[in-house]
């Protein structure tokens, strides 16, 4: 948007930039505990948390109340995980804590998630709840193996979980956008819909024996070769983002589409009035039922993809309820990004993050896997309770519209 | 002035399940009048001005614009052939910005695709400008006052290039300065081309403003007149099918014992932010207090504190003689404290309740309405129907359902309930808002009863009309202070300044 001057710049700027300083002194608690820095004196982390803390409670008395929330949450938490690192044995660390490789493992687990987000975001933003999400994710899952399997090739995959994926999503939008049902309920029979129809056909195609290992794969392109070239930091580059999934890729390229539609051009300005207010676009031409239908058949398409980006873009096979509440957990990226897609997206790599944290504490510490695991779980309370300034949803969302 | 009427309905009828809207009704707006459209709630304006507008479509009758035939089956419709509509509750989206709001269906464009936003704030700018509205285009809805609002909706009308302007009851939301202000711009507007049609109740503003005036009645087209010859008795009579007294016919109030006293009281809203701050009034019994203010300066929560819904942040509040500051607001109604609350839909009834149900609200536990824990609803039905004949509610039964009634008759529910308890203090918080003459007619001339019976009496309005009206004493609130106190006697304008601060010129800021 365009930069509008509302407060006295100086006050909120000021106390904003003490709070950011203050979220990374207290991710810095932490991590100079980790390689490579490897501080083992204990009492590193408890000095940066402590500044972190006091920059925390230094912007909230002036203004800044959820970045300044976010420098205390930093603070503390890089103290306690820092010690409880310092205490580690250092060749577990070096084990854990591989930076490369979280990373990106950390896109990894993001991408199905990225997908629901963005998908939930138009759903949610033109006034429909979308909780379906889960089931349209599933159904994409599903769809992908069966297209790229029974069709030969991975693209003809993609298509049939778009296809299915929005088909799925114009049930939901027919029965809450013309029936006029509660889009909770129909969002739940949405999920249990999917989890019955995959299943079914799973077993009636598929049988015991699973889905063949033959199948069609989503590519690891673009390799990136050139990154492992740049000085210095290329190694650690090339192993980021050097191979990653074509699909993770095309998440990226979602994520800045999304985010320019929404918020740059009048599709997303109309999207956004649909769901704030429907009569006031009503009443200067919009179809609020056109653009109702089309955001969430294209939210059931999105997610669909994040379901086929599972299948024939990371494992390579398909499995009864393989999403495992994945696209709840995207919904929840949104409410916490706050239902802006880069914000979504942030939510959803620090998801990513703990799940890939998850996956490489298991080996050494397994109590402290399943912790961290919650971890996205936890965050997304705090933030729909507000605790730390609260996200605000579309004013029309989950109400549906009567015409006059 | 041109001889074909820039806009011509003939015959339009519409039926809603159970209600005739609009029977045969034809209406003529001649091309830059101010065409008045004046008429009780529920005779039909509104859903007139919804089939111009393309909301509704009509049963029956033809439209024509300009002479040339039409068919409007959506607004873009009519947008596309001139017509803008100003709706009494605003179309707009508060958290989007000035210009966002304006443009919002038509953006201008750079590249086909993305929205041209500089463009459209420039566009916002030059007509702001040119008529004069003093706007900021990047300010967002929710920041700015209801007055602005309203200029953001006319001028949403007059970037889709209207010509046909349509009001529905602009003033309804306006302070009195902000009204003035109104006329002023439709005038200029008139001035520079357009033609208006002004949906209102208002008798005084009709006057002010039309040209000519059209009167609807259940549906049906009284009459058209020229505001030349017009007066507001005329008029009333014609609304409202009799004669209808429109001064309030009160004797000297004798005010008796002090019966409602506050002292320094303090409330916070919502937002925790002290809204109330500090004041300080007592009401005798036998004398009408008014509270005079523009909406949002604090009359909401002061109410909410009386009537025991929101806990004082500091003060007293005592009833006679018994301290009720921290009391629930059963115990108040029990010590005597009858509330007519602001919004009688939300806080008044409960619409999916009966009516006698909703009369028993606050004694359905007591004898003879119920014993040893059984309801008697023979008893409850009983005491309902008698007072829905005392009350004069029409088009309800004791089992009627409080919801399917009109505004006014289910505002005489909640009076008959508030009075009937024989309460010592009555709160009225705007008692006749959104309520046709006939209806504001009943309420003060029970009010004014009331008072006379010896009953302190509390009123809570943003009318000025009905401040001046009923009160013996008017107290001003302004940002959460009484900033004067005024007998009833005093001038519309000082008044109005005073509600606004004091001094004149603020008011627009």
């Amino acid at each position: 948007m365009v930069a509008r001057a509302e407060t006295p710049r100086w006050t909120g700027l000021g106390a904003r930039q003490i709070a950011v300083g203050g979220i990374l002194l207290g991710c810095f608690a932490f991590l100079v505990a980790l390689p490579p820095i490897t501080a083992r004196a204990q009492w590193w982390p408890p000095l940066l948390g402590i500044l972190a803390i006091g920059a925390g409670i230094w912007s909230l008395t002036r203004g800044a109340r959820r970045p300044g929330w976010f420098a205390i949450a930093a603070g503390i938490l890089g103290v306690g995980l820092g010690i409880l690192a310092t205490q580690a044995s250092s060749g577990n660390l070096d084990y854990v804590v591989n930076w490369a490789p979280l990373f990106s493992a950390m896109f990894v687990f993001a991408t199905p998630l990225t997908y629901a987000a963005l998908g939930g975001m138009f759903s949610e933003r033109s006034g429909v709840v979308n909780i379906g999400l889960e089931g349209m994710m599933l159904t994409g899952a599903f769809f992908a193996v069966l297209g790229a399997d029974k069709l030969g090739n991975w693209f003809f995959g993609i298509v049939c979980a778009i296809i299915a994926g929005g088909l799925l999503a114009l049930i939901h939008a027919f029965v809450s956008i013309h029936l006029r049902a509660d889009q909770i309920v129909s969002g739940t029979a949405i999920n249990f819909l999917a989890l019955g129809v995959t299943g079914y056909f799973f077993y009636k195609v598929y049988g015991e024996q699973g889905t063949p290992g033959s199948i069609s794969q989503v590519p690891d392109r673009p390799r990136l070769g050139f990154l492992s070239h740049i000085p210095w930091a290329g190694h650690f580059l090339y192993e980021v983002f050097g191979t990653l999934n074509l699909l993770i890729w095309f998440a990226f390229l979602m994520l800045i589409v999304s985010h320019i539609v929404v918020f740059r051009t009048p599709i997303g300005l109309r999207i956004r009035a649909v769901g704030e207010h429907p009569r006031a676009a009503d009443t200067v031409g919009i179809s609020v039922y056109g653009v109702r239908y089309a955001a969430v058949v294209l939210s059931g398409m999105l997610a669909a993809l994040g379901g086929a980006y599972l299948s024939i873009g990371f494992v390579g096979s398909f499995n009864e309820n393989m999403t495992a509440g994945r696209g709840f957990i995207g919904l929840a990226a949104l409410i916490f990004g706050n239902w802006r897609p880069f914000g979504a997206f942030a939510a959803a790599l620090l998801f990513g993050f703990s799940t890939a944290l998850a996956f490489r504490l298991g080996q050494p510490w397994g109590n402290a896997a399943v912790l961290f695991q919650a971890l996205p779980y936890v965050l997304t309370l705090i933030a729909v309770a507000g605790v730390i300034g609260r996200s605000i949803p579309p004013a029309a969302s989950g109400r549906p519209y009567r015409k006059q | 002035m041109d001889e074909t009427p820039v806009l011509e309905l003939r015959g339009i009828t519409k039926q809603f399940p159970g209600i005739l809207a609009n029977d045969h009704i034809d209406f003529d707006l001649r091309d830059g009048e101010v065409h008045a459209l004046l008429g009780e709630n529920g005779a039909g304006k509104s859903t007139l001005m919804n089939i111009v507008y393309g909301l509704y479509s009509a049963d029956d009758g033809e439209i024509a614009i300009k002479g040339k035939r039409v068919q409007l089956s959506s607004p873009h419709d009519a947008i596309d052939r001139g017509i803008g509509m100003v709706h009494q509750h605003f179309m707009l989206i508060p958290v989007m910005t000035v210009t966002e709001n304006i443009v919002l269906a038509t953006e201008p464009r750079t590249g086909g695709v993305l929205l041209d936003y500089s463009a459209a704030r420039q566009r916002v700018l030059e007509l702001s400008k040119r008529f004069n509205f003093a706007i900021d285009p990047d300010a967002k809805i929710q920041n700015i006052t209801v007055g602005q609002q309203q200029r953001v909706e006319i001028l949403k009308a007059l970037y889709r290039n209207a010509d046909i302007l349509i009001l529905d009851e602009p003033t309804a939301v306006l302070t009195p300065q902000e009204a003035t202000e109104l006329f002023a711009i439709l005038k200029d507007l008139v001035a520079q081309g357009l033609s208006i049609i002004f949906i209102s109740h208002k008798l005084n503003e009709v006057l002010d403003i039309a040209d000519r005036i059209t009167v609807l009645r259940r549906g049906k087209k009284v009459e058209t007149i020229p505001r030349e010859g017009a007066t507001e008795e005329g008029l009333a009579r014609s609304m409202v099918g009799r004669e209808v007294l429109l001064r309030v016919d009160k004797t000297n109030a004798r005010p008796g014992d002090k019966l409602l006293e506050v002292e320094d009281l303090r409330v916070l809203d919502d937002r925790e932010l002290e809204v109330v701050r500090g004041v300080s009034f007592d009401v005798h019994g036998g004398e009408i207090v008014g509270i005079a203010g523009v909406d949002g300066n604090g009359q909401t929560e002061l109410i909410d504190a009386l009537a025991g819904l929101r806990k004082p942040a500091g003060g007293r509040i005592l009833i006679g003689e018994k301290e009720l500051t921290g009391a629930s607001a059963h115990v108040r109604l029990e010590e005597g404290l009858g509330h007519i609350p602001e919004d009688r839909q939300r806080r008044g009834l409960v619409l999916d309740f009966s009516l006698a149900e909703n009369i028993a609200l606050h004694d359905y536990d007591k004898p003879p309405f119920s014993r040893w824990g059984w309801l008697n609803p023979r008893r409850v039905i009983e005491r309902a129907s008698r007072l829905l004949t005392e009350y004069d509610v029409r088009g309800g039964a004791p089992r009627t359902l409080a919801g399917a009634l009109s505004g006014g008759n289910q505002q005489k529910v909640v009076l008959a309930r508030e009075i009937s308890r024989n309460p010592r203090v009555l709160i009225a918080a705007q008692p006749t808002r959104g309520l046709d003459v006939g209806a504001i007619e009943f309420v003060h001339k029970r009010l004014v009863a009331e008072r006379d019976t010896g009953r302190a009496v509390l009123l809570v309005s943003l009318e000025l009309d009905e401040i001046l009206s009923l009160s013996d004493r008017i107290l001003v609130l302004y940002e959460g202070q009484i900033v004067r106190e005024f007998s009833p006697d005093v001038g519309e304008e000082e008044l109005g300044i005073a509600m606004t601060g004091g001094r004149r010129g603020e008011a627009a800021a």
